[in-house]
């Protein structure tokens, strides 16, 4: 069974994504700040296919002592990373506040960095040439009012992407980016209905992005048929325009 | 330990189809003597720190393997 850690797999995309995965017959290890109803109902219903671990990404110096040390060890082989727990801090840029803007790199930007020197070194050990995925944002490319500082964490998750596929493909190891548009998750709970048809109305398709989408292209880039894809932003944004 | 750091040398150089070598020497340089590239040395980090537990990279870049054993006896 493949080892794939999912960060942020509480709720939203990340719990689609995890339910997807292991359906698949994958085993995911959530990393997660609380664990959900959702998450632990899965893991009644899918025992061996789950494990848990409880941990704020806000703490990035620990991540390898509490994540790769003490839980997964240097016994279990990683096949995937997929980064996908995000905080939003969204305002106007005259009204930055430091500390929440350092809080939001952390658990955006650097921690999913240090996860992937983990993941690379555990995918070294074992000779796995893994697959990293990032989830990105379509903010990263479409600016909109109050999320300058959010997209800016996507557009350097984005970066560190695309180098982290040069720099590792010669061992076979990918690294790409899926770049949703906007979901109806808990993270846009705070737009207002016309708020959300504007941003619709961008869209090709004129709908959100389904969530299954994100997670089947997930699956997508984890799997074999994706071998010769690396350093791409994959966007599934309802053909945001 | 060397007996034990030599065949983490030999795995890591074989992984990458370079040729093992007989012995380890204080004064081998990793990348001139050895022939280790960046990546080489990546591998050869991580089965290090899964063998002792320590990370010889983490206060920055070693040069020869008595740099290595330095880091291994501290």
């Amino acid at each position: 069974m493949k080892n794939i850690i999912v960060t942020g797999a509480s709720r939203g995309v990340g719990f689609n994504i995890t339910e997807t995965l292991v359906k698949e017959y994958y085993h995911v290890i959530a990393i997660n700040r609380n664990v959900s109803d959702a998450l632990k109902d899965l893991q009644i219903k899918f025992p061996d296919s789950l494990t848990i671990i409880p941990y704020d990404l806000a703490d990035t110096e620990n991540i390898h002592s509490k994540i790769f040390k003490e839980e997964i060890t240097y016994d279990k082989s990683i096949h995937g990373l997929i980064n996908n727990a995000a905080m939003a801090y969204d305002d106007i840029i005259t009204n930055i506040n430091f500390k929440r803007l350092e809080g939001m790199y952390k658990v955006n930007v650097f921690s999913p960095m240090i996860l992937t020197k983990y993941a690379i070194r555990h995918m070294l050990l074992h000779k796995v040439a893994g697959s990293i995925i990032h989830i990105s944002s379509i903010s990263a490319h479409t600016g909109y009012k109050g999320l300058s500082m959010y997209a800016s964490t996507k557009g350097a998750l984005e970066s560190f992407s695309k180098n982290t596929a040069r720099e590792w493909g010669e061992v076979g190891i990918r690294s790409n980016c899926i770049v949703p548009g906007f979901m109806e998750t808990e993270m846009s709970s705070g737009l207002n209905s016309q708020q959300k048809d504007r941003i619709y109305k961008r869209t090709s398709l004129k709908k959100p992005t389904f969530i299954e989408s994100v997670s089947k292209t997930v699956s997508f880039l984890l799997s074999d048929d994706a071998f010769s894809i690396t350093g791409q932003n994959i966007h599934v944004d309802s053909g945001t325009i | 330990m060397e007996k034990k750091l030599l065949e983490i040398f030999n795995t890591v150089l074989t992984n990458r189809s370079k040729e093992a070598i007989k012995g380890l020497t204080p004064n081998m340089h990793l990348r001139n003597d050895i022939g280790f590239d960046s990546l080489d040395l990546a591998e050869l980090t991580v089965r290090i720190e899964a063998e002792f537990d320590i990370d010889i990279f983490e206060d920055g870049i070693i040069n020869t393997v008595n740099e290595v054993f330095d880091k291994l006896e501290r």
